[in-house]
């Protein structure tokens, strides 16, 4: 299948996201690598998403599992080569399978041979490639982000006697975006991806490239000429190429970064995320319509990126002191659960591993306005090892079948980059993709099924949205709309069944036609249409004049 | 997936009809309700006429919630006896998010108001308390309470101090305490606590309040107990309620809430305060009979919160009238009181009624034997159980004028002394009023 050729690909797209290490290992060292990413495209054709989101894959010392980056320009040998990174690009391509790939621009390794450079003497030219001081009583403003790791954002460098400027781990010092010559570098960069044929960027860590005193050295007007002129030369030489902004902040703070449709085309709605968790905890849709009657417009050509579960923990920062207490109280009773301002756990744990709940996570994952990111993992229900530190516990080998390491790498146990998870809930015996796909009713193809109904319309990718409020607190119901095509969502975030009457009138005389099951229902009248649900139940209607 | 077939001619859900003839709420509320679903804290209001205090009220209520409750969920219902100054529409009007920004206070949740109207012949707040207890028949909160539409003075920490004892501790009944002034509340201090306390056995100082808290399983017990007919209907509810959680053996506690109102914010009538009190008490005595026979001195209830004490500053009360009054009722109701009263008992009470006004004392011994005597003739119907309660009136005002004489000049401990030295009294004859039962059987 080839690509296709609209330029507003990503707004259709249905990204999984992958760790080329912890796919699967071709060549039996414990580690997975391109070459076996490669061998599982088939999978991932089947099911039915159409990128794929590769966290870095780049050599590292792997302090920060890739994102702390020694060349920006290879490939980390345990996953391969250049060239295999090359096939499997080709081969993704060869299934209409986009890729979208890691610039992690905000920082570099300590071990990058710019930093090495920059820390060996004051006059070296690339001395003012990082942020450098005498003290480090500079930028007070500025959080510290890693609360759990680092006391301050200043780290002393031995070699050269100073203080380097870090947001994140001390091992990863900020580059300077002040100095024209870091972002012709960062350029040239995308330039040797894209003209690989890479498809798009995700580009980590955004609001924090700039740095002024006074400020709290986020999202500052300075980053944005940064990231716009990165998105000029994207748009003048590499049209229909993609950049995600990865900027956890509260939506007003993001808007920004969509510019008007010339800085980013695509961000992450990280408040939503933790809200569609509360509410369905609550059962109660006033955390998901809040947060998006928060949200402002964004350009015609931009796209929000939803997503349930991530490499990172169910970040917490963009939620209130209250709802974080509650989310921790909820979600994470053992304290080995939280990291930073989150909940380092996947998605079926979290769930219960309650197959209504996992689905009807993923219903409104699918459904409201955005496009939807799956973790590698979630679509099987795999769980987490919360006895792994940092994220490693969300990280582990992908569980393909019930055989020696899951059918992940033919290595010994003991050389896998992270064991396995074992236990009986979740473990490879129990949850793994061949089993999966002999049965039937199986997560993962309920998950595949959901995701060509999905892609059946591009209403969801693309159209609006309009809520309606039954006066039934736990129903979540929407209408997306795109030109003739109208979609109503009706979500039941309550463990119990449920009456609700909708205010359909404006769409008096269509009928409904069930998407899953394309039954026909009855068609709208004057009166409010019922419907009674199910717990954790969710319908997607077509609505049809016929 | 139901659909419901019958949606397009209409027949279900948009009638005003009751879902059944035996039915006592209409199709709507029952719709609000159902969107309402399970509740967790359901706070009932009570309504009739409250344009002037009832947003206030529901502020405070939403207030209470989101400091005591945030997680929870709840709803508050409003049962209104028919206002026609826009009560319902005030309560319901009423914004959550008026109250969070000046309290920086977040709901999690949906907060949910509804309002209903009651069917009732609005003699009383029985229908309205029945509404409420239908309301959380339905909707299974863990906790419930009862909130005046009329308190100038209630704090959002009421709500925690009626609803945690039965959240947290499994009480079934909370009954609050106040901080009133030594001469507020004379009808609860000399008659119903003590009267309460001597034939239960239980000291609850405010068996009947417009606040008050209870569980779920005592509100569905307590409604599907035979006291809404019409004969009874409007006879103190509230107080039947308590009394129903004491016989029951409910776990009960009270909690101290703060200051009452100093002021009643509108005149109560006496005698449809001593309907709603003394007659409600009288008459749960022939049912309630197995239980208070056998009942002898009383124990402390529970209590949470800083002890009651009486406040003192200077209470203008116009004690000559309440004399004059009582002289009135001697005078003119001399044949009543002969068919509810013993010989001796109307004898001393026409002897203290000849004393001036200087000398004039009805003493606590005889007031209980009044009161008593007047409970068994109300069980006895010699006359009309109303005109039995009308004839009360006078001689409470009797005893009102001694017990603001006794206490003029009296120091908190003082009061508080009295009060209970009453009590006493009203224990230690209890076997005059066995007797009395007996007599009649």
């Amino acid at each position: 299948m080839p690509l296709n050729r609209d330029v507003l690909w990503y707004k259709d797209a249905i990204v999984y996201q992958v760790h080329v290490r912890t796919f699967h290992d071709s060549n039996g060292d414990g580690i997975g690598d391109f070459q076996g990413l490669e061998g599982k495209l088939d999978y991932l054709e089947e099911l039915a998403i159409n990128a794929i989101w590769l966290m870095p894959f780049f050599p590292s010392p792997l302090r920060d599992d890739g994102y702390d980056i020694a060349d920006y320009n290879a490939v980390h040998s345990s996953y391969g080569t250049l060239e295999d990174f090359r096939k499997f690009l080709g081969s993704a391509h060869d299934r209409g399978i986009r890729v979208i790939i890691e610039l992690v621009s905000n920082h570099t390794s300590d071990q990058h041979l710019w930093f090495q450079e920059s820390r060996s003497s004051k006059d070296n030219p690339r001395r003012d490639w990082y942020v450098w001081s005498d003290t480090d009583t500079r930028y007070k403003g500025a959080r510290i982000i890693f609360l759990d790791t680092e006391t301050s954002n200043w780290a002393w460098d031995p070699i050269s006697k100073s203080f380097y400027w870090h947001r994140f781990f001390s091992h990863q010092p900020d580059l300077n975006y002040d100095n024209p010559a870091v972002r012709e570098q960062m350029w040239n960069v995308m330039k040797f991806w894209l003209e690989m044929g890479v498809d798009a960027f995700r580009l980590d860590a955004v609001p924090y490239l700039v740095e002024r005193e006074g400020t709290n050295c986020e999202n500052l007007p300075e980053t944005h000429d940064v990231l716009k002129e990165l998105r000029r030369k994207l748009d003048e030489h590499f049209p229909g190429r993609m950049l995600l902004a990865e900027a956890n902040q509260w939506p007003a703070d993001l808007r920004p970064y969509f510019g008007d449709g010339d800085e980013f085309h695509m961000a992450f709605h990280f408040p939503l995320m933790p809200r569609m968790f509360m509410g369905l905890k609550l059962e109660d849709r006033k955390p998901i319509t809040e947060i998006l009657q928060q949200t402002p417009e964004i350009p015609p050509s931009c796209q929000w990126s939803l997503f349930l579960r991530n490499h990172d923990e169910l970040t917490l920062e963009m939620v209130t002191d209250m709802e974080r207490d509650y989310m921790y109280d909820m979600y994470a009773g053992s304290k080995t659960m939280r990291l930073n301002l989150g909940i380092r756990r996947r998605l079926a744990p979290l769930l219960d591993n309650d197959r209504r709940r996992i689905e009807l996570m993923n219903g409104m994952l699918m459904s409201l306005p955005g496009t939807p990111i799956i973790y590698y993992g979630d679509e099987i229900g795999m769980g987490d090892n919360i006895n792994l530190g940092d994220r490693n516990g969300v990280r582990t080998p992908m569980q393909w079948n019930g055989g020696w390491n899951g059918g992940f790498s033919t290595a010994a146990p003991e050389r896998l980059y992270a064991p396995l998870i074992e236990d009986p809930v979740y473990g490879y015996p129990a949850v793994n993709v061949l089993r999966q796909k002999a049965s039937e009713h199986s997560l993962l193809n309920w998950m595949q099924s959901i995701v060509t109904v999905r892609k059946s319309t591009t209403v969801f990718g693309r159209g609006s949205i309009e809520f309606l409020y039954p006066a039934n607190h736990r129903i979540l119901a929407y209408v997306r709309r795109l030109g003739n095509e109208v979609v109503l969502v009706v979500n039941n975030l309550s463990s119990t069944a449920q009456a609700v009457e909708l205010d359909l009138r404006r769409y008096k005389g269509n009928i409904l036609i069930e998407m899953f099951g394309k039954n026909i229902f009855p068609r709208v009248g004057d009166l409010p249409y019922l419907l009674t649900m199910g717990p954790y139940q969710f319908y997607w209607f077509r609505l049809r004049r016929i | 997936m139901l659909l419901e077939a019958r949606l397009h001619d209409g027949a279900v859900f948009r009638t005003e009809t009751k879902v059944a003839e035996e039915s006592y709420l209409t199709d709507d509320f029952l719709r609000q309700l159902m969107n309402v679903g399970e509740v967790d804290i359901l706070v009932g209001l009570p309504t009739h006429n409250n344009a002037k205090t009832v947003g206030s009220i529901v502020h405070t209520i939403q207030s209470g919630i989101l400091r005591g409750f945030p997680r929870e969920r709840a709803v508050i219902i409003n049962a209104d006896g028919g206002s026609r100054d826009g009560t319902p529409e005030l309560v319901t009007g009423v914004s959550i998010d008026d109250v969070r920004p000046a309290s920086n206070l977040q709901a999690l949740r949906t907060l949910h108001s509804i309002s209903t109207k009651y069917a009732s012949s609005s003699r009383s707040a029985s229908g309205a308390f029945r509404t409420i207890l239908a309301a959380a028949e339905l909707l299974r909160p863990k906790a419930c309470v009862v909130m005046s539409p009329e308190s100038a003075n209630i704090q959002p920490e009421w709500l925690s101090k009626l609803l945690r004892p039965i959240f947290d501790d499994g009480f079934d009944l909370v009954t609050p305490i106040y901080r009133r002034h030594k001469f507020q509340g004379l009808l609860i201090t000399n008659l119903l606590y003590p009267m309460t306390r001597a034939l239960y056995g239980l000291r609850i100082r405010e068996a009947y309040s417009p606040e008050f808290g209870f569980s779920g399983r005592l509100g569905s017990q307590f409604l599907g107990q035979n006291v809404w007919s019409d004969e009874t209907e409007g006879a103190g509810v509230e107080l039947r309620f308590t009394l129903a959680a004491i016989t029951g053996k409910y776990r009960i506690c009270q909690s101290f809430l703060g200051d009452k109102d100093r002021i009643e914010r509108r005149a109560v009538d006496l005698v449809p305060a001593l309907r709603q009190t003394a007659g409600a008490l009288f008459s749960a005595l022939e049912p309630d009979f197995p239980v208070w026979s056998v009942v002898t001195g009383s124990q402390p209830a529970p209590t949470t919160g800083s002890d009651q004490e009486v406040l003192l500053e200077a209470l203008r009360v116009n004690r000559k009238r309440l004399r004059e009054m009582f002289l009135a009722g001697i005078a003119e109701l001399e044949s009543v009181f002969q068919s509810i009263l013993s010989p001796s008992t109307l004898a001393e009470l026409q002897s203290i009624a000849h004393l001036g006004e200087e000398e004039f004392r009805y003493p606590a011994e005889l007031w209980v034997r009044t009161v008593y005597e007047f409970a068994a003739s109300y069980q006895k119907s010699v006359i009309s159980r109303d005109h039995i309660i009308q004839a009360l009136a006078p001689l409470f005002r009797g005893r009102m004028f001694t017990f603001l004489t006794e206490n003029r000049n009296a120091s908190a401990g003082d009061v508080e002394k009295n009060i209970e030295d009453l009590c006493l009294v009203f224990e230690r004859l209890k076997p005059y009023l066995l007797q009395l039962w007996k007599t009649r059987e």
